[in-house]
């Protein structure tokens, strides 16, 4: 039973991280119809951003997370203005490119920062008792930003002007854009958001996980899982799916051990990849 | 002469790619023979994407069906005895694309975007297969100790022998991929252009659409196959789904537009990456901006550009001469 629960308590947290993942990748998707796969170059970014200011430069961890997160935004946003607007409505075109400027980033990383994995150690550590569960305090903290984070970007959607414009414009563009709405000003906006999360989520995480410079890759493969299973484009999908996954994940790891878990999860997603294209809780968002 | 004028991209790759059977009497270099090896498996898998690209369907899974074919191969060699090269050239071509039949009806009801992300799954699918399936593929100690194939009984077991072969594969798979897009090519193109109308025209899309991902699985699966034969062991890193960028990367920047693209993108990425080897980790990077710089301003990549600057330069001579005939002087004058 302790067991158990102490890996659903990981699957919460895991989940909350891949939910901030998928939330900014499915925002890119739903809003611009571009698939990002850049997005785990964005979160490898943000750790090595974190660490530099760490490490190098001696700031305090939690401003270093924010400036991590404001300078991957702002790299998003740049990215949006000056390359991706130029072929936004050529699905095709926009994901090429995305890949070619995850290649550099991660490539930049490497020259930057090597290939060894540098010590970036989460400032807190200990853990937390209760009752008879040891939780350790990092994980706690962790979970919380994100699901304040998840919070904000629900807010930022549902409650603001600046949300229901991009929803609008992932709505229709054509009618939005005919309303006074102007994509040219918000697209850059939103793609900086929705990277500035990834890099917030790497900045976070990577002291407790890890930090290299390819683990981007497992962390696209999970944002293309989580998003496909909630469908693509949909908020609330993504953040169920990402809470499903993470559990699923921290269960298999306890029971079944090995990649079995990680190999069920791929071979659910292709087949409502196949049968239901539009996810597991998604509406058709985006004819693509 | 019109059928050699149309099909000059598919008839040029084949004649290139014949001459460099040459290559191997030329020099002894094992430097040059371990990146021609690197050369020709690098083509047979570029035209996997390319056929599929002919579609607009862009494909992560050229490492899914080199495995494919590569394990094939092993398991034919260790378990069954199969050294003949001809033999072992169809099989592994013939049990990927029997694979992909079932599989591409599937997948290929996704359009676009979702078809892409299917197929980057499927790289991950594999990785995790070959993980757990010690029993037949060895894990993660991978498959040795093949027996060394054979041509007409002979051994070829040298490095001479090796690089004959991959370039035998090759010519091979350029032959199916110059015959399948030279005999659909108006069907491939319909559905490129625009796929909705070619349905609503009556051209049955999925029909071509499966052709084009079984025939793609199979070059694949061939690539897989001189793979294997050139490293002695099939190993789940040889397919890594990072790969797949690589085998993206020869065909768009050498060119989409033409046959010729894929073998001109990978002699020159392979070469390059090669020429760093000890920095061998930054030619990725190195790809990256080749594809940023293909997307935004040079679409048809290197062959696509240069044929574009001759038919421009043709244009602009033959304006040239006929302004000097027809035009009197006066009316120039009056112009400028």
């Amino acid at each position: 039973m302790n067991e158990f629960i102490s890996a659903g308590l990981i699957g919460v947290s895991l989940g909350a991280q891949y939910a901030l993942l998928a939330l900014g990748f499915t925002l890119i998707f739903g809003i611009l119809g571009v698939v990002n796969f850049a997005h785990g170059g964005f979160y490898v970014a943000g750790g090595y951003i974190a660490y530099g200011f760490v490490s190098h430069l001696g700031v305090p961890y939690v401003i270093a997370v924010l400036l991590a997160t404001l300078a991957t935004g702002a790299i998003g946003y740049l990215f949006e203005l000056f390359l991706v607007e130029r072929i936004v409505e050529d699905h095709l075109a926009t994901l090429m490119l995305t890949l070619g400027l995850y290649l550099t980033m991660s490539t930049g990383v490497l020259v930057a920062f090597g290939p060894e994995s540098p010590q970036f150690q989460f400032p807190i550590s200990g853990s937390l008792q209760i009752g008879k569960f040891h939780l350790p305090i990092e994980n706690i903290v962790v979970l919380s930003i994100c699901l304040l984070a998840i919070a904000t970007v629900y807010l930022l959607m549902y409650k603001t002007d600046f949300g229901r414009a991009l929803r609008a414009l992932a709505d229709d563009r054509q009618v939005a854009a005919a309303q006074g709405l102007r994509p040219r000003l918000l697209f850059p906006l939103a793609f900086g958001v929705a990277c500035g999360l990834a890099g917030l989520t790497g900045a976070l995480v990577t002291p407790i996980l890890s930090l290299a410079p390819h683990v981007g890759d497992p962390v696209l493969a999970t944002s293309f899982l989580i998003v496909i299973l909630g469908g693509l484009g949909s908020i609330g999908g993504a953040t169920i799916a990402a809470f499903l996954v993470g559990l699923v994940e921290a269960y298999s790891s306890v029971y079944l051990g090995g990649s079995k878990g990680a190999l069920a999860l791929f071979v659910l997603v292709l087949i409502v990849l196949v049968v239901r294209p539009s996810g597991l809780f998604g509406r058709e968002v985006r004819g693509a | 002469m019109n059928v050699i004028k149309r099909n000059a991209g598919e008839i040029a790759t084949v004649v290139v790619l014949l001459a460099a059977f040459a290559v191997p009497f030329l020099t002894e270099d094992p430097f040059v023979y371990s990146v021609a090896n690197q050369i020709f498996i690098a083509v047979t898998a570029a035209f996997s994407v390319y056929l599929m690209l002919r579609m607009d369907l862009l494909t992560f899974a050229v490492p899914v069906f080199m495995a494919v074919g590569g394990y094939t191969v092993a398991i034919a060699g260790l378990k069954g005895g199969v050294t003949d090269s001809f033999a072992l050239t169809a099989l592994s071509f013939v049990v990927p694309a029997l694979i992909a039949l079932p599989l591409g009806i599937l997948v290929l009801r996704l359009k676009g975007v979702y078809f892409v992300l299917v197929t980057f799954v499927l790289t991950e699918i594999t990785q995790l297969v070959l993980f757990e399936t010690p029993n037949l593929t060895g894990g993660s100690n991978g498959l040795v100790g093949m027996p060394p194939t054979t041509l007409f009984g002979l051994e070829l077991a040298d490095n001479r022998a090796v690089l004959l072969l991959a370039i035998g594969v090759t010519v091979a798979a350029a032959i199916i991929t110059a015959l399948v897009t030279s005999y659909h090519r108006q069907n491939f193109a319909a559905i490129e252009e625009n796929e909705t109308l070619a349905q609503s025209l009556g051209l049955v899309v999925w029909r071509y659409k499966v052709l084009g991902f079984v025939v793609a699985a199979g070059l694949a699966g061939m690539a897989g196959f001189s793979l294997v034969n050139m490293l002695l062991t099939a190993h789940p890193t040889s397919f890594s789904s990072s790969s797949s960028v690589n085998y993206i990367a020869y065909t768009i920047v050498g060119g989409r537009v033409s046959m010729l693209g894929p073998v001109v993108g990978s002699v020159l990425l392979v070469w390059m990456s090669n020429l760093f080897s000890n920095q061998g980790q930054y030619s990725q990077g190195l790809f990256g901006l080749l594809i940023i710089i293909v997307v935004l301003v040079a679409r048809g990549g290197i062959v696509g550009t240069l044929a574009n600057l001759v038919a421009f330069l043709k244009q602009w001579l033959r304006q040239d001469d006929n302004i000097t005939a027809a035009a009197p002087p006066s009316a120039l004058s009056e112009h400028t």
